[in-house]
């Protein structure tokens, strides 16, 4: 008896629950993997924090859904020279509490950003600006070291904080009770929680979509796609492609897919051990079926790539030939190479897919190589990979995005001789991709990139693999198109009509 | 006892001290959080400037020096990835894994202890059987496994619990059940094994020559004296609790200690790990301390010298 009470207890508890779910239909409830670590927009740069800041703020920059640069704080832009930019700024924003956002926010933001004091982590993708000055209340002119083309990509990813809020409270408090010009303001911070965001009536750019929005701390992928099916949650990321099917099937929910700038990429270790022979590193290329990985362990979700960069991303060339799917060749390689059984390390941790470095590894032992996995969780991983060439291990794989859409963000960091990633040398390279970051002409880069991924080919330090897609889980009823740039804004998304 | 007691203490500072030690070590050596907060882009001179700044670049022994120095005045410090300090952190999600703790004792008390005691006295039945089967389903799933599998039945399909979340009687019911599971499994068991135990002594036979009802002698004194191994395991198994609810948080999302001791690992947000040990060791050591001193209580007969 007891037990019949409890339960239909526990069914009206349900029933409550789920008539409250169709009620709050202006509450949006997005599952992500953690919560914010900060609120600061200039502290943290992980992306779940980033997801959930970004709809509290504004950038100077933005991209579009074609991933082309366009205004958002800042209304035009122009170089007087090659390394200082003017921008002009609009007139009709303001912050939540209603104090007016002009040129001295916006000089502020950038120099607060820029200074050591701060430690911030993304001080190494604004480290290129000398200073940020007020020309006028509506201008702001920036200085950088040297010419320097990925600026403006740079900008994109730069929010706007209150100076006169920031100095008020101090850099404490304003993380805790963050403000910001954009479409939502924080409600309330559970911390590790939920994040709690409510629509910004006065936003310039209209009324937000929907009344409140709650992004909830979902480790598990598959407590968040419960949380889907269920209604719990309206929209959930980092769907795995093993699960796509049944979000698909499932009348309730839908799949949202979007190619990204992201590459799975393999390294490769030109500097050490059984790699440092070319011909071992071209087998490698030829060893690898890229369009198996994608059919097999991506459910098709991604595309092989020729070079280590895809479409969305400034730069990238289809004119270079990728290796084509060739083990014999391969194996003729290593044999000519001497490398029959030479054992390669790989390195891997649970950031990244198992099964596709274990299908890697299948792949190198077909064409007589002995491949070694070595799992270690991130923060050791990193430590070999990025350190001394002689421990960093034969193989990794890798996915990479700058978020920033230009090959001097992926390629430069990964190959120039002197990186931390790097675990190879070519002076040719070098000048190649030392040139295209010191010039503004489009062109002029464009082709200097071509030649630069054509080193690469002959070379062999690192390979790229497939584009990856981001998948998202939603509900049925959500309006939304995913960027390239795995951007969530909530201000792109409603309700269907 | 005062003697005894003060031993104790002693042992129990330094077992704490000495995990600590060890989390400190093992934490530092393999790769600092530097790696961890810049963007895959960051030049080596960029990440040695943030490393400086947060101060990993100074040699270990001068860094847990340091951090000795820190927690003797009760200073935990600041989280370098939260940018708050440790000590708020911890206390705003530890009423979640005591209130889940707590539901997941009732689960494994209320249920494993009665079972003990019929699967101990009724034997040879259908409901033995029957409980059998449930301890031993209960000490062999993996709680993750539990986890999913409740919610996919009673989250997703029927619908009666919420999937995750916290705040609720309704979100507490599926991962207490998980991770009470595995401890009701052990209470059972250990509460058949301590009767069965008692029932063969001579008192027991003793008591039947005279006359007295079985029920009796079992109320009267087979539970009392079978009660001091399931005391002690009472008390283990708080800190075992601990232990799962590192799994089955994260899988419930719900945002207790163990689901933040995962985030801060993984993120190598030092402080924030090492408050958290402290913690469960110093819980740990309690709990088997106080476990000693419940003996006494329960059974005069035993004393408390060496």
């Amino acid at each position: 008896m007891k037990t019949g009470i409890k339960s239909a207890a526990v069914l009206l508890v349900a029933l409550m629950a789920s008539v409250a779910g169709v009620e709050a239909k202006d509450t949006l409830t997005i599952d992500l993997p953690n919560d914010a670590a900060t609120l600061d927009p200039h502290l943290q740069w992980n992306t779940d924090s980033y997801t959930i800041y970004r709809n509290i703020f504004d950038n100077l920059l933005t991209r579009d859904t074609s991933g082309e640069i366009v205004p958002q704080i800042a209304t035009a832009w122009n170089y007087e020279n090659d390394t200082t930019l003017v921008l002009k700024i609009r007139d009709d924003v303001t912050f939540q509490d209603g104090s007016k956002l002009t040129a001295d926010d916006v000089a502020f933001s950038i120099s607060r950003i820029i200074d050591p004091a701060l430690k911030s982590p993304q001080l190494s993708q604004f480290d290129q600006i000398a200073t940020a000055e007020v020309v006028d209340p509506t201008t702001v002119r920036i200085t950088t070291k040297s010419a320097y083309p990925a600026l403006l990509a740079q900008l994109v990813k730069l929010s706007i904080v209150p100076k006169a809020y920031v100095e008020k409270v101090g850099d404490a408090e304003f993380n805790l009770k963050p403000m910001g010009s954009g479409p939502y303001e924080l409600a309330e911070w559970k911390k590790g929680i939920e994040t709690d965001l409510k629509a910004n009536d006065s936003y310039w750019r209209g009324q937000p979509p929907f009344e409140t929005v709650v992004f909830r701390a979902v480790p598990d992928v598959s407590t968040r796609i419960a949380d889907l099916k269920t209604g719990k949650a309206d929209l959930v990321r980092d769907v795995p492609p093993d699960q796509a099917t049944s979000i698909e099937n499932d009348p309730n929910t839908k799949l949202l897919s979007v190619p990204t700038e992201r590459i799975g990429y393999l390294y490769i270790n030109a500097e050490a051990g059984p790699t440092e022979d070319v011909r071992v590193r071209q087998a490698i290329a030829y060893a690898i079926d890229k369009q198996g990985l994608v059919d097999a362990l991506l459910e098709g979700y991604g595309a092989p790539v020729n070079v280590l960069g895809a479409t969305p991303i400034f730069g990238y060339t289809d004119a270079v030939e990728g290796y084509s799917y060739d083990p014999d060749k391969a194996s003729e390689l290593i044999k000519e190479a001497g490398a029959e059984g030479a054992k390669l390390e790989f390195l891997t941790s649970p950031s990244y897919p198992r099964a596709v470095v274990e299908a890697i590894q299948q792949m190198l032992n077909d064409v007589g190589l002995d491949v070694e996995i070595s799992s270690s969780d991130q923060a050791t991983f990193l430590k070999r990979r990025q350190g001394d060439p002689a421990n960093a291990g034969s193989l990794a794989y890798g996915a990479w995005s700058c978020a920033c859409q230009d090959a001097d963000g992926i390629i430069f960091p990964l190959f120039r001789t002197g990186s931390i990633w790097a675990k190879y040398s070519n002076p040719q390279y070098d000048a190649l991709v030392d040139a295209a970051r010191s010039t503004l002409d489009e062109d002029e880069r464009k082709d200097l990139y071509k030649q630069a991924y054509e080193i690469l080919r002959e070379d062999v330090p690192g390979l790229g693999l497939f584009q990856t897609y981001a998948l998202y889980g939603a509900a049925k009823d959500l309006d939304w198109q995913p960027s390239p740039n795995e951007a969530m804004f909530v201000m792109d998304m409603s309700w269907q009509q | 006892m005062l003697q005894y007691a003060a031993q104790r203490l002693v042992q129990a500072i330094i077992a704490i001290f000495g995990v600590l030690t060890i989390v400190f070590v093992v934490m530092h050596l393999s790769g600092d959080p530097t790696l961890l907060l810049v963007p895959q882009d960051a030049s080596a001179a960029m990440i040695a400037e943030l490393r400086h700044q947060l101060g990993f670049d100074r040699p270990i022994s001068v860094q847990y020096l340091d951090y000795l120095n820190d927690l003797a005045h009760f200073d935990f410090g600041v989280s370098v990835v939260q940018r708050v300090p440790v000590i708020d952190i911890v206390a705003s999600r530890l009423p979640y894994t005591i209130e889940l703790a707590a539901g997941a004792l009732v689960v494994a008390i209320g249920f494993g202890i009665p079972a003990g005691i019929i699967m101990a006295t009724v034997r040879g039945g259908v409901i033995e059987r029957v409980l059998t089967a449930i301890v031993v389903t209960g000490q062999s799933v993996p709680t993750f496994l539990s986890g999913i599998l409740l919610i996919f039945i009673f989250g997703v399909t029927l619908r009666w619990l919420p999937t995750s979340g916290s705040g609720t009687f309704s979100a507490l019911i599926m991962p207490s059940i998980a991770l009470g599971a595995l401890s009701m499994s052990t209470f059972a068991r250990m509460t058949r094994i301590a009767i069965l135990d008692e029932l063969g002594k001579d008192y027991v036979r003793a008591g039947r020559a005279r006359g007295l009802s079985m029920e009796k002698i079992v109320v009267r004194h087979v539970l009392r004296n079978a009660s001091i191994p399931v005391i002690t395991i009472a008390a283990l198994e708080i800190g075992n609790l601990l232990a799962g609810a590192v799994i089955i948080e994260t899988v419930f999302a719900w945002p207790g200690i163990g689901q933040l001791a995962i985030q801060s690992i993984q993120s190598r947000d030092f402080l924030v790990v090492q408050l958290i040990v402290l913690l469960i060791s110093v819980v740990y050591v309690l709990t088997s301390v106080l476990a000693d001193f419940i003996y006494v209580v329960v059974d005069p007969r035993i004393r408390l010298v060496r």
